[in-house]
Parts: C-alpha cells; sequence; structure tokens
C-alpha cells in the first residue's frame, strides 16, 4: 500500500503559542518500503506516524494511503481505516495487563476475524512467543512483552505498520531481535513499515531513511541493500 | 506566598474537579445532615426541659388509691417541691352536633396550679369562682374554633350542663393530645381536653379529687423519690403511676426527637464513610500516577514528611471546603427545623441556641474523615522509593484469570472483550471492594428510608385493618348493657357489634408493673384479631390472659406464667399468660368476656362498642344517627383515625424522601469517582484499543459492564446488611408505645436495586464523555498515561 504526503503541516496551539510540528512535507513511499524515520526529539517523527495512521489529523495538506485521502475520512471510517490498514507497536508496548500474550493479540484479531484465537496463536509463534502466550504481561518481559505487541500490530495483517521508538525501552539484544523480526515480517508480508526512532544506526536496516529537524525532512536516502538487522550495532 | 507544592496542589483539585467536587459535596451533606439533627434534637430537647421547668411539669403523676394520703406523703418527702390534688375524669363533651370523649382536669380557682401549670393563650385563667367557667385546651379550641365566650356542654351525670369557655390553654401534659399510653394517636374530633374548676370536675365524679401531680425541686429526676414514692403509692391503693418520662404526651414527642438523634448518627456516619471512600479511591489514583513526580521530589531533597503532608492535602481540602460550609448550613438548618417542629406541635417554649460545640463537631468530623481517607494513600507516598519512582509507572496488577472465570469454565470462552472485562473487576481489588461498599452504604441509606416507609405503611394496615377489623368504635357515656350494644345492629347500616369493656388496669409480675388498659371482648370476636408473636393468628384463649409483646421482656416472663391485675377499685386478679401479641401501637391486655365474667362473678357492661358497616353503608350518616343516641358519648371512625395518621406521615414521606435524594447523591459522588478513576487507569489501554481499531463505542461498552458488574457484585450484600441496618434503625424506636417489625416489600428491594444501578449507569457518562476527548497520539507515547 502506497503513502503519499502533500504539503502536509501540522500545528498545535493557536496563535502566539502555535508550533508547527510538521512543516510542508512531501512524501511518497512505495509498497513493501522499509522506512526508517529519525530526527532528535521534537523533531515531528511520531507526529508523521500519527497522521499516517489516522490518529491524528493533518492541519494542511493531503495524505493518501493506498489512494485513500485520510482528510476525507470521518470518524468511523477512520475506525475501519486503522483497522483494516494499519498495525502499530509503540515504545510503552501498551498491553492489556489483564489479558495474556495471546489473549492480547486475540483481541485485535477478533477486530478483523473470526478465528481470532487460532491467529493469534499462529503470529505469536511466527514472533517466537509459543510457549509464553498464556502468560500476563506482568510475566514477561520487556522483549517479550514487545514481541507480542508486534505479534498484536501484525494479526490483522495490515499493510501498512507503524512503529514508534519500538526499541526505546529494550536493552541492545533485545531491541536487536526485535528490529530483526520487524524486518523479516515485513519483507515476508510485504508490508508498507514507517519505525521512528531516535537512533540513526537503526538507519542501516532501512530501505530508505527520512531525517526530520524541526519538522522539516532535511534528508532521504535510499539503501540499495540495506543491512541485516541482526547485524547493526549501537 | 504560595508555595510551588501548593500551587501544584490546587492545580491537581482542578484538573480532577469532578472528582472533588463529589467528595466535597458528600462531606458537606454528611456534616449537614449532622448538624441540622443534631441542634435541632439539642434545641427540642431543651425545649421540653425548659417548658417542663417553667410551667412545673410533674414528675410523677399518681392516679387512685388515698389521695390524700399519697398527698401527704409526697409533701414530706425532701426532694419534693409542689404536690397538687386533683379531679381527672373522662366525660363526654357535646360541641355543636359532635359529640367527643372528653377529658376535664380540675384546676384551683383562685390561682394557677402548682404542678401543671398552663399557658394561656387566649382569654384568661378563671379565677371568678363561677364553675362553669373553664379552659379548652389548644388542640380542642383549635378543631372546634372555640374561644373566650363560646359554650358547649359537659354531661354531668345524666344532664348536658353548658359550659363557657374563659380561655385557650396549653399544657406540658397535652402538648400531644394523648388520651393515655395505649391510646397515643387519636382525632380532635373525638377526644379533647377541658381544664375545669376543681369545683366541677368532683361535682362529675360525685367524689373528692383522684390524682396527686408532684414536682420535685427544680423539676429534676429523681429516682430514688420516684421509688419510694411509687412502693408507697402502691400500697395505698394508687392504680395509675407514671413519671414524667412515661407521661403519654412527653413518651410519644420523646419518641419523636430520639428520630433525630439517631438521624445525627447514623445518617452522617454513612454520608461521611462514603466521601472517605470515595477520597481514599481518589488520591490513591493520584499518588500512584504521580509517582515519578514523587520520586523527583524526594531525588531533590524534599522530605518524607513534606511528601506526607502535601497528599494530606487533598484531603485537607475537600474536607474543609464541605465541612466548613456544611456545618454551617446544618447549624441553621436546625434552628428552622426546631421553629417549624415546636410550631407544629405548639410546644410553648422553643428555645434556640448557638453550640459551639456542634459547629466546631461537625467540622472536626468532616475534616477527620476526608483526612483519614488521604492517610493511607499519602503514607503510601511518602515510603516511595525515588530510584524505583522515577522509572516510571509501576505495572498496575499482575492479571489473572477472573474468579467467575475459574468458577464457570464455559466463561473462559467468551470473546477476549468481555473476558477483559471480567478480568477488570479483580484487577484492583481494593478499588472494586470500596465500590461494593459504596453500593453496599447507598443501599443501606435508601433500604433505612424506604424500609421506614414500608413499615409504617405495614403497620398501619396491620393495626387499621388486620388487627383492629371495626369500622368505628362506639364510646358510651358509662357502663352500658350488652343488650344496648346488640341494639346497635338494628340501625340501617351497622353489620356488627360487639362489647367492648375497657378498664385501667395494672399487671405486675416479678417485682414489675406495667399500667395498661385491660379490654374484654367477647370470646368469638370478629372485630379484632390477635397475632401471637410465636403462633400466628390465634382465637381469644378460653383462660388466662393476651398480653402485648413488649410486658415479655419487661416482666421477664414467658407463656404459661402468672400475672396479677389491679383494677382501680383496688379487686386484684391473678391470671395466667395465655399468649403476647404483636400490636405495632400499644401494649394492652385482653381476655375474653366468658373468663372475665366468671372472674367477676356477674355479667359486665361495655364501655364502648366495635361496629362494622354495611358495605356501602354511609359513615357520616352512621355517625350521625348513632351519636344521636342518649347512651353514646363519642364516635371514632376508624377509617379518619387511619386518614389521620396518613396525614402525620406525609412528613415523615418527605423527610424520607429527603433521605433518598441525599442517598442517591451520595452513591453518585461514590460510584462516579470509583468508575472516574478506574477508566482514568486505564486511558492508555483505552487509547491503544482505539489506535488498533476499536469503536469508542464498543470500549465503552466493556468498561460500562465491567463497572456494572462491580456494582451489582455490590447489591446482594448491600441488600442483606441494609436490611439489617433498616431492623437495628427501626428497632431503636420500639417501646411499649410501638413496636416496629421491619418488613421491606419485595418491589422495593427490587426498585433499590434497580434504582443503585441507574445511578450507577449515570456516574459512568462523565467518564465515558472523557473516552471521547481521548487524544490517542497524546496517550500513546506518554510514559504515564
Amino acid at each position: 500500500m502506497t503513502i503519499e504526503l502533500a504539503g502536509v503541516w501540522k500545528t498545535f496551539g493557536e496563535g502566539h503559542t502555535a508550533v508547527n510540528a510538521l512543516k510542508d512535507i512531501d512524501l511518497k513511499g512505495p509498497q513493501g518500503e522499509f522506512t526508517v524515520i529519525l530526527g532528535p526529539s521534537g523533531s515531528g517523527k511520531t507526529t508523521l506516524l500519527n497522521l499516517v495512521g489516522a490518529i491524528d489529523n493533518a492541519t494542511r495538506g493531503r495524505i493518501e494511503v493506498g489512494g485513500t485521502d485520510l482528510a476525507q475520512l470521518g470518524v468511523d471510517e477512520q475506525v475501519r481505516y486503522r483497522r483494516e490498514n494499519v498495525g502499530f507497536v509503540f515504545q510503552f508496548f501498551n498491553l492489556i495487563p489483564t489479558l495474556t500474550a495471546a489473549e492480547n493479540v486475540e483481541l485485535v484479531a477478533d477486530l478483523t476475524a473470526s478465528d481470532g484465537a487460532a491467529r493469534a496463536a499462529e503470529v505469536l509463534a511466527k514472533v517466537g512467543l509459543a510457549d509464553r502466550m498464556h502468560h500476563f504481561p506482568a510475566q514477561l518481559s520487556g522483549g517479550e512483552q514487545q514481541r507480542v505487541a508486534i505479534a498484536r500490530a501484525l494479526v490483522k495483517q495490515p499493510p501498512i505498520l507503524l512503529c514508534d521508538e519500538p526499541t526505546g525501552e529494550l536493552d541492545f539484544e533485545t531491541g536487536r531481535m526485535i528490529l530483526q523480526l520487524l524486518q523479516d515480517i515485513s519483507r515476508e508480508q510485504e508490508q508498507t513499515v514507517l519505525l521512528v526512532t531516535h537512533n540513526s544506526a537503526i538507519g542501516d536496516m532501512a530501505d530508505r531513511v527520512l531525517r526530520l529537524r524541526s519538522g522539516e525532512i532535511v534528508d532521504d536516502t535510499h539503501h540499495a541493500s540495506p543491512i541485516a538487522a541482526g547485524a547493526l550495532t549501537w | 506566598m504560595v508555595s510551588p507544592l501548593q500551587r501544584k496542589l490546587w492545580r491537581d483539585i482542578g484538573r480532577h474537579k469532578p472528582q472533588f467536587i463529589a467528595i466535597t459535596i458528600t462531606i458537606f451533606l454528611g456534616v449537614g445532615i449532622f448538624g441540622a439533627a443534631w441542634d435541632s434534637y439539642t434545641n427540642l430537647i431543651a425545649s421540653y426541659d425548659q417548658t417542663a421547668i417553667d410551667y412545673r411539669f410533674a414528675n410523677l403523676t399518681v392516679a387512685g388509691g388515698d389521695t390524700q394520703a399519697i398527698a401527704d406523703l409526697a409533701a414530706a418527702e425532701p426532694r419534693v417541691e409542689s404536690v397538687e390534688m386533683r379531679t381527672m375524669v373522662d366525660v363526654p363533651f357535646r360541641i355543636e352536633d359532635t359529640k367527643l370523649l372528653g377529658r376535664a382536669l380540675g384546676i384551683p380557682s383562685s390561682e394557677q396550679p402548682s404542678v401543671n401549670r398552663l399557658d394561656v393563650s387566649a382569654g384568661e385563667y378563671p379565677t371568678n369562682g363561677d364553675p362553669s367557667t373553664l379552659l379548652v385546651e389548644d388542640h380542642m379550641a383549635d378543631h372546634f374554633g372555640l374561644g373566650p365566650g363560646d359554650s358547649f356542654d359537659i354531661l354531668v351525670g345524666d344532664a348536658w350542663q353548658q359550659v363557657t369557655v374563659g380561655g385557650v390553654a396549653l399544657s406540658p401534659e397535652y402538648i400531644w393530645p394523648a388520651r393515655d399510653r395505649q391510646d397515643i394517636i387519636t382525632t380532635p374530633d373525638n377526644f379533647g381536653v377541658a381544664f375545669v374548676p376543681e369545683e366541677l370536675a368532683e361535682q362529675i365524679t360525685g367524689s373528692g379529687p383522684n390524682e396527686v401531680v408532684i414536682y420535685y425541686f427544680g423539676g429534676e429526676a429523681d429516682e430514688a423519690t420516684t421509688l419510694s414514692l411509687t412502693t408507697a403509692a402502691r400500697e395505698l391503693g394508687a392504680i395509675n403511676i407514671y413519671t414524667r418520662a412515661e407521661q403519654p404526651s412527653n413518651n410519644a414527642l420523646t419518641e419523636d426527637v430520639k428520630g433525630l438523634e439517631e438521624m445525627a448518627v447514623f445518617f452522617p456516619m454513612m454520608f461521611l464513610a462514603a466521601a472517605g471512600m470515595a477520597a481514599y479511591v481518589m488520591i490513591s489514583r493520584l499518588v500512584h500516577a504521580q509517582r515519578p513526580h514523587i520520586g523527583t521530589f524526594l531525588a531533590n531533597g524534599f522530605t518524607r514528611g513534606q511528601v506526607l503532608r502535601h497528599y494530606l492535602g487533598y484531603g485537607l481540602i475537600p474536607g474543609l471546603l464541605g465541612a466548613i460550609p456544611g456545618a454551617i448550613v446544618g447549624v441553621l438548618l436546625a434552628r428552622l427545623i426546631t421553629r417549624l417542629y415546636t410550631s407544629i406541635l405548639s410546644i410553648p417554649l422553643t428555645i434556640v441556641d448557638f453550640y459551639w460545640t456542634t459547629l466546631l463537631g461537625a467540622i472536626a468530623f468532616g475534616v477527620v474523615a476526608s483526612v483519614l481517607a488521604a492517610f493511607a494513600p499519602a503514607l503510601v507516598a511518602s515510603r516511595v522509593l525515588p530510584a524505583e519512582a522515577m522509572r516510571g509507572e509501576t505495572p498496575s496488577g499482575g492479571g489473572r484469570r477472573s474468579l467467575l472465570e475459574r468458577l464457570i469454565p464455559p466463561l473462559r470462552r467468551v470473546p477476549t472483550a468481555w473476558r477483559m472485562t471480567l478480568r477488570g473487576v479483580g484487577r484492583n481489588p481494593r478499588r472494586t471492594i470500596y465500590t461494593i461498599i459504596g453500593v453496599v452504604l447507598s443501599l443501606m441509606l435508601v433500604l433505612v428510608s424506604w424500609g421506614m416507609i414500608d413499615t409504617v405503611r405495614n403497620l398501619m394496615d396491620r393495626q387499621f385493618v388486620e388487627i383492629q377489623r371495626e369500622d368505628a368504635t362506639v364510646f358510651f357515656t358509662g357502663p352500658t348493657a350488652t343488650d344496648d350494644v346488640a341494639a346497635l345492629v338494628a340501625i340501617d347500616g351497622v353489620a356488627a357489634a360487639e362489647p367492648a369493656l375497657t378498664l385501667p388496669v395494672t399487671v405486675s409480675a416479678n417485682g414489675e408493673h406495667y399500667e395498661t388498659a385491660l379490654m374484654v371482648l367477647p370470646d368469638d370476636t370478629e372485630l379484632h384479631r390477635f397475632a401471637d408473636v410465636d403462633n400466628g393468628w390465634i382465637d381469644l384463649p378460653q383462660r388466662g390472659v393476651v398480653l402485648g409483646q413488649a410486658t415479655r421482656d419487661l416482666f421477664d416472663i414467658e407463656v404459661g406464667d402468672s400475672v396479677t391485675m389491679t383494677l382501680a377499685d383496688g379487686l386484684s386478679v391473678a391470671a395466667p399468660v395465655a399468649a403476647f401479641v404483636d400490636e405495632p401501637l400499644g401494649t394492652m391486655a385482653y381476655v375474653g368476656r366468658t373468663q372475665a365474667e366468671a372472674l367477676a362473678g356477674t355479667s359486665l357492661p361495655a364501655t364502648s362498642a366495635l361496629i362494622a358497616y354495611d358495605e356501602g353503608a354511609s359513615a357520616a350518616t352512621l355517625r350521625n344517627t348513632i351519636t344521636e343516641l342518649t347512651q353514646v358519648a363519642a364516635f371514632e371512625d376508624a377509617n379518619v383515625l387511619y386518614d389521620l395518621m396518613q396525614r402525620f406521615m406525609i412528613l415523615f414521606y418527605a423527610f424520607v424522601g429527603v433521605m433518598l435524594v441525599f442517598g442517591g447523591a451520595m452513591a453518585f459522588a461514590l460510584i462516579f469517582n470509583a468508575m472516574s478513576v478506574n477508566i482514568a487507569e486505564r486511558t492508555r489501554e483505552v487509547a491503544t484499543l482505539l489506535a488498533v481499531g476499536t469503536e469508542r463505542r464498543s470500549i465503552s461498552r466493556y468498561i460500562t459492564a465491567e463497572n456494572m458488574l462491580v456494582a451489582a457484585m455490590g447489591i446482594p450484600l448491600g441488600l442483606v446488611i441494609g436490611t439489617l441496618a433498616a431492623s437495628a434503625a427501626l428497632g431503636s424506636f420500639n417501646s411499649d408505645l410501638f413496636t416496629f417489625t421491619l418488613y421491606i416489600q419485595p418491589t422495593t428491594y427490587l426498585f433499590a436495586s434497580l434504582a443503585i444501578l441507574a445511578v450507577a449507569l449515570i456516574s459512568q457518562v462523565p467518564g465515558l464523555r472523557a473516552i471521547r476527548r481521548i487524544s490517542i497520539p497524546k496517550v500513546v507515547k506518554e510514559r504515564s498515561a
């Protein structure tokens, strides 16, 4: 699924307190591309991700995903768009503490499929948690929790995966393992991935690296042959 | 100068305004009710006490026996200040077309009596020596529109004698116009009091004084004097002896005021407990959410004491904001209630004092409840380890399968979202428990209030429909032959008439005495039923006396034990107790006519007749027809009495209605806070679910279901505890005058439960609206959502 942004602005606040988080962003991302968005805090990375995920609206400009103009979507259509097209992975995992790993994934699987439990088990096995699926989040390590979060994002088989600092809370080894997982799965399922991080080393695993500063794209680099995430160092 | 920490405190409160307002209002209500009820109670008791002193209300009244000897004996007692002999006689009055049971009380013709003085509100105290000029009691004057110069008739001997109203008077003995302890509720059409020159009273009785009224120094009770005089008076043949506390009017009023005292404790306790729990839930959540801030404070050099004090502030502020105005409004309201009460009951003296202790006590109660609620979370805050706290939010619970899933395995297969709902119930056990306690408290308040309505309605139906089955009671001018009673059936519209003989009697057993009325009824009476406390409905036994159940505890006796009944003429009869009956009003003694006549050795007359109407008969016509009969002194329509009681109940219903509204407000405050916190605590979960495409209404449904499940869990417990509380609250009103047996209609349980669920549902609305305002991008990115 292609992603296309044209002249996108996002402004928070009004009047003299207004802050432009994104300024006139133009971007075209083909289907299956793994894009890493780099930038310091406050550069607009997460805002960009949120706009593509339709959990926030642009102030100006046009965002089209798979030919759909997100600005034209009503509240219910935004929900449907997210449900059918987008998988989110958050920095803080955001798992439901009262549900087991399998149930956290199943909860989302049920939104789009009738065989949610089977699909959840399948995806959890894919992320290496077949033997941990009946554990509750508090019984899992940080890396395991993030893998559950990835499984939750993938279970709907969304064409777009949006990852916001997915390794921000993890140690180096675990972080690298998570990135490898994301890389493998996105290649396998031909998903378009937007991954936000402040860690520039992660850019080496991406097909494309966007650098943002103060809401503007200051660099747009394509990698012809990105390295395997497992080989990253930082 | 306001410190940054204080600014934080106020801003935090501002951010959680609705929750803190809910706590403040609950404290306000609790403290307000305390102030209003306690000061009203204190003022009314003070008013009664002062009235008793100013009007020299008798400490002891002795009827019957050797009056002169009793008076002499009393006068010799060192603690006795005044003794008065007088004549008291029940005699028919005729005011225009209405005949009623009158009571003539002898008063000195030269000056006010030294005991039981009168407050002459219109006209003058009769000192002209004319025995036919008298004072009428305020209630009777008011009902019949009597004033100075008016006249009515009193039956003296066989002839009606016209008397002139010299004035209208209030008496401490008839503030509540009760005929006697067994007949607390009368209609003004049926009973009235006149204070007549002693000469006229003696003319009516045809003998000398028959009562001694005794006033102790300063009007103060003295148990030793009372015991000594009572014992001596009984030996001198006294038949009816009662202290000021037992005096019918005073007793009825004291029982009534006792309700305010109960209210001053029971209701505020519930409100303050509810406010405390709401504050606890709210402040615990704040502390949990602010762990990183607390860590930062501590890391930057704040002392644990400072942190403790800071979080105690979250309890102190709503405590002060609720308690100060609550106490002021309560105390002011008490003045209004006192004046309203004394004016409705025509209490001669109204004392409205300002009691600093109530004001300060009320504020202290409110503040202490709120600060205590804040203490546990504040202590937790002060004990936080800075390094740990700054690492972020600790996981809120490990998560586990719900009890329901473990008990009912098929529930494990319900959709995941509903499993989340089930598990949410046990996620924060303490909060769940507090919400359940909130529901229990709310149901208690509702059931205690509503239970009172149901019980009193049931009590009235039981007394006036099931037990007293007569449509009217006809009182005769004197002892009347039973044949005359039978003749009443000949009157068109009268279906049945039964003779009744009512005699004042002292029942004694195990050294205790109880003055009551003995009612002799036909063995097969159809118009009065007997509800045996152990065996349900029974017939009047062939042998033995049937007693009201209050005597069982008073005498410590059981069925089969013997009691002695002493009649006014001094005649004593021993009889076994055949049964104890459950009668809501009064504590009477009953025997069958055959047995009574066998004991007397002669046939007995009737003093009244119980009559039943033909279906469709006009009560008004019957009243006119029957009261025209010369032997008839008064006609009491049971329906009028029933309606009168219903009218009295309106104030009671209004009070209970207010309590129900307050209960609803309390339930709302408590449940609202618990629900708000529940929703606030899972903001990130909600945002995550929204981000993955779950509809807001689905999330609202899950959360609503979870909260309603918690509320529903509290209902069975609330119904049980509410019923026990209602029973205890009503039990405190039980006396020989009233027996309150709790009765709550099944529909009351149903409606009370539905009302609480409705409140729980409504109280979620603000929280669920907040879900709509959740900023997904902000929340999913924040460490502490």
